[in-house]
């Protein structure tokens, strides 16, 4: 193959290939290093952290559905300082780039975690989590084009690192928060996190993971809906779009690089097929080679 | 929720070895239908069965088509190292269970394993009770199997329901010391539950391993618990415990578990699949474990 697979994110960022593993799919990247090579990987999203240890929600905490499963982990962490101080130094090692994606209940938080991993040698970028279903007031910032700009302008002050905004497909128009944060100076947008969603058992008349029963879907079942919203925010911003919803294999990836994407992630395929973005990563370049691409964007859906 | 750094799970409990788990094309060698939904799989998967120990378990990608999408945590059942093959013992009673028992030999799928902790091992040899309820039966033929080459004398206490949901005697290992058998209707054996007669035989063993519904092992960790405390009996008492897992190998965070801190109730949460499924029973927090659903279906 002639054509270099890296990807640009902006702010020099630049992956050696679009194929990355999403957030909350595989963890801080050490089970999957002691399972076989990552050094494959385009990137790796790292857990969403906050700024103190989370103990997460109590059991059960997932439930599966027709080609998907609902979560509602509730953001287990180590918290940032451990991130911080024991696994960024391994990960200074690997020569994959991580990006650790924050989370947080407040501005202040997101602010904190940010300014703590700024500085630190093995964080590649950082990746706003403005879209946690499981958590009260975690999405509050992804429904809120306002409030996720001022998010956004708050942890650019902060931070020279590459920030990247995750957002949530849970808004009428995905495309509004888009443009705020793309305004609010962030340097790339990575959609979608999960679809809020519910599981019933009829023979206990109630919803099958507690609390309101509601939690985050995944899956291939979202694929379809993940894709028409990375289609929408391709015509809407200018920034690098991040492509997540239901990929596992090589076809799933080439849509979203059609329909817009950039890079993308790798979710919940993860958990089922520990060993797929390798698979993945190799049809994409051998796509590539057959078919005489220069860039990935030659695959863009243009009319 | 926010809590400080307390002892974590890992610290706490330990956790599983990833670096031997293999994703591996498995042919299907045989499916034995048993009596009612209950089956025995079996698989040549070489490299998994040379790894596989007691009490460890392997996820089953059943189907490549995405329904069911998670693959199925099963304990191994028996290990033919010899072979190359794994067995497992398992009833069709959700989508993926009903799924494997349509296999046919010479139908492959994925097996990745071995995954978990697994059952100890007693260094020097005494006398252990295997304490089985319903499927729970699975991981014991293969513990089996180990602990009578080591010289150890098995008790086999296995119970169910009824007669039609015991273990078949004929997967056994021979050079079971002792088998006793209860069912709740009586159909087979001394009626009753496993529970019943349970300190009698902890004072004259000194590992007991139990496996079953999570009320059943409740019921054993409190009748063993109150025996330790009477000073009648000083044997070790290890579980293997159930609960909705997504990925097997510790990045879902789905298989959550309750685990107790020492002298403190409530312990951090552990993960089924790191810490467990077998675990010291002292080690968990029953009364939590308890209120949450065993397993996906």
């Amino acid at each position: 193959m002639t054509m270099d697979p890296a990807v640009s994110l902006g702010r020099g960022l630049v992956l050696p290939n679009p194929v990355g593993v999403a957030s909350g799919t595989f963890g801080y990247g050490f089970e999957a290093e002691r399972m076989g090579p990552i050094a494959h990987l385009g990137a790796v999203y790292s857990k969403g952290t906050t700024l103190l240890p989370r103990e997460g929600n109590r059991p059960p905490r997932i439930s599966e559905t027709s080609a998907g499963m609902l979560n509602s982990i509730g953001l287990q962490n180590p918290g940032v300082e451990v991130v911080a101080r024991d696994y960024a130094p391994r990960w200074r090692e690997w020569s994959v780039p991580v990006v650790v994606n924050v989370a947080g209940a407040g501005i202040t938080e997101y602010v904190e975690v940010c300014e703590r991993l700024s500085d630190v040698a093995g964080v590649a970028g950082l990746e706003l989590n403005i879209s946690c279903p499981n958590i009260s007031h975690g999405m509050d910032f992804g429904t809120d084009p306002k409030r996720a700009k001022a998010l956004v302008e708050a942890v650019r002050r902060v931070t020279e690192l590459p920030l990247i905004v995750k957002l949530t497909p849970n808004v009428t128009d995905i495309t509004e928060v888009g443009r705020a944060v793309e305004d609010g100076g962030a340097d790339a947008i990575s959609a979608v996190n999960t679809y809020l969603g519910m599981k019933i058992s009829v023979k206990e008349r109630k919803p099958v993971l507690p609390g309101m029963g509601t939690a985050g879907l995944s899956g291939p079942a979202i694929k379809p809906l993940a894709l028409a919203a990375v289609a929408k925010l391709r015509r809407a911003v200018e920034l690098p779009l991040i492509g997540i919803g239901g990929i596992g294999s090589t076809e799933d990836a080439l849509e979203y690089l059609v329909a817009g994407a950039d890079a993308i992630q790798i979710g919940t395929a993860n958990f089922y097929r520990p060993g797929v973005s390798a698979e993945v990563l190799s049809g994409l370049i051998q796509f590539a080679t057959d078919n005489s691409l220069q860039s990935w964007r030659d695959l863009r859906w243009s009319d | 929720m926010i809590r400080s750094a307390v002892k974590s799970a890992s610290e706490l409990c330990g956790q599983s070895d990833l670096s031997r788990a293999v994703d591996e094309f498995a042919t299907c060698t045989s499916v034995e239908l048993l009596q009612g939904t209950l089956f025995e799989i079996r698989f040549h998967a070489p490299r998994v069965a040379a790894a596989a120990a007691p009490g460890e378990f392997a996820q089953l990608l059943v189907d490549e088509g995405q329904v069911p999408l998670l693959r199925r945590p099963f304990s191994f059942s028996r290990v033919d190292i010899s072979e190359g093959t794994v067995s497992f013992y398992l009833a069709a009673v959700g989508r993926g269970s009903s799924r494997l028992r349509l296999l046919h030999p010479g139908d492959r799928i994925r097996v990745l394993g071995p995954l978990g902790r697994g059952f100890s091992l007693p260094s020097s040899p005494g006398r252990s009770l295997l304490l089985a309820g319903g499927l729970g039966a699975a991981p014991f033929p293969l513990l089996m199997d180990q602990l009578i080459g080591r010289g150890e004398e098995v008790i086999w206490l296995n119970g169910s329901r009824s007669s039609s949901e015991l273990y078949p005697d004929h997967l056994l290992p021979s050079g079971i010391q002792s088998r006793l058998i209860r069912t709740q209707d009586g159909s087979k054996g001394d009626p009753g539950l496993v529970t019943e007669g349970l300190p009698e035989l902890m004072g004259v063993v000194q590992r007991i391993y139990a496996c079953g519904p999570n009320p059943m092992l409740a019921a054993v960790y409190r009748s063993w618990a109150s025996e330790v405390a009477a000073g009648h009996t000083a044997a070790s008492l290890e579980v293997s415990i159930e609960a909705p897992m997504g990925c097997g190998f510790g990045t879902c965070l789905g298989c959550a578990i309750p685990l107790a801190a020492e002298g403190d109730e409530s312990g951090p949460i552990g993960l089924c699949c790191r810490q467990g499924p077998v675990l010291p029973a002292q080690q968990l927090n029953w009364d939590q474990l308890l209120n949450q659903p065993a397993h996906l279906g």
